[in-house]
């Protein structure tokens, strides 16, 4: 699993590729450390290469979401696969998120 | 051709980085029955959660104590039981992950994506041994 993170206009794209399990789920926390400390505002993650997601994994994106939400930031979720979506739907976490079908989509809705 | 059915049983460690290899060697069995994947997401998913569960919470994460996965796949439908050393747990008690008050929680997703995810579940009294089954076609 690996994290690159991009700005444009300051919004901060985080695109993850590979899968998001109980072995990596801490290393996608870390990815995003740095810009809850800078207090970056806007956070794309793109996860149109996650091809897997676990529990873990999707407690993880809570967490994030509530860290960013602490200081005002606003996250959204972009490009996820028709797998990974339904579980957000199973789990009802698609109330929770900002869920757009592409990042470009995501990137314009700030 | 209808491949044979095949049964067999891993021994592991309560150690969550072992993993990996008892779902490959399952899905390795999937992948040679053309399961389709999305069969296989939720197969590897619900595993993998069985498996945690055993871990952490039956086992305490005690690396002395055994996980016992022993599973059943024949052109029908595949059956995994994961079994834990620890006292059991109720699953009637779970609390429902997706209602208002509980979304925002991290944790305790796991149980009930197993539950949406498989075509049936069942425990033991104990509550230390989980079986789950898939129907493949």
């Amino acid at each position: 699993m690996q994290v690159v993170v991009s700005e444009k206009d300051g919004i901060f794209i985080c695109r993850v590729e590979g899968e998001i399990d109980i072995n990596t789920a801490v290393q996608l926390k870390k990815a995003f450390d740095k810009l809850i400390r800078e207090k970056r505002d806007k956070i794309v993650i793109s996860m149109e290469k996650v091809s897997y997601i676990d529990s873990s994994g999707l407690a993880t994106l809570v967490e994030l979401l509530k860290n960013f939400r602490k200081y005002g930031a606003r996250m959204k979720l972009a490009g996820l696969t028709a797998k990974v979506k339904s579980l957000f739907e199973i789990t009802k976490l698609e109330k929770l998120f900002d869920i757009l079908e592409k990042e470009e989509e995501a990137i314009k809705a700030f | 051709m209808a491949v044979q059915g095949i049964s067999e049983s891993i021994k592991m460690p309560s150690d969550i980085k072992k993993i990996r290899k008892v779902i490959a060697r399952i899905v390795d069995l999937l992948v040679e029955r053309n399961v389709d994947k999305s069969h296989m997401f939720d197969i590897r998913l619900s595993v993998e959660e069985a498996i945690i569960n055993a871990i952490e919470h039956g086992n305490k994460k005690d690396k002395n104590l055994i996980v016992d996965i022993s599973f059943a796949i024949d052109d029908e439908k595949i059956e995994v039981a994961v079994e834990d050393q620890g006292g059991g747990f109720d699953h009637t008690k779970m609390p429902d992950p997706t209602t208002n008050g509980n979304v925002l929680r991290a944790h305790g997703r796991g149980v009930y994506l197993i539950h949406k995810l498989m075509d049936r579940v069942q425990y033991n009294d104990r509550g230390n041994r989980i079986k789950l089954i898939k129907y493949l076609r």
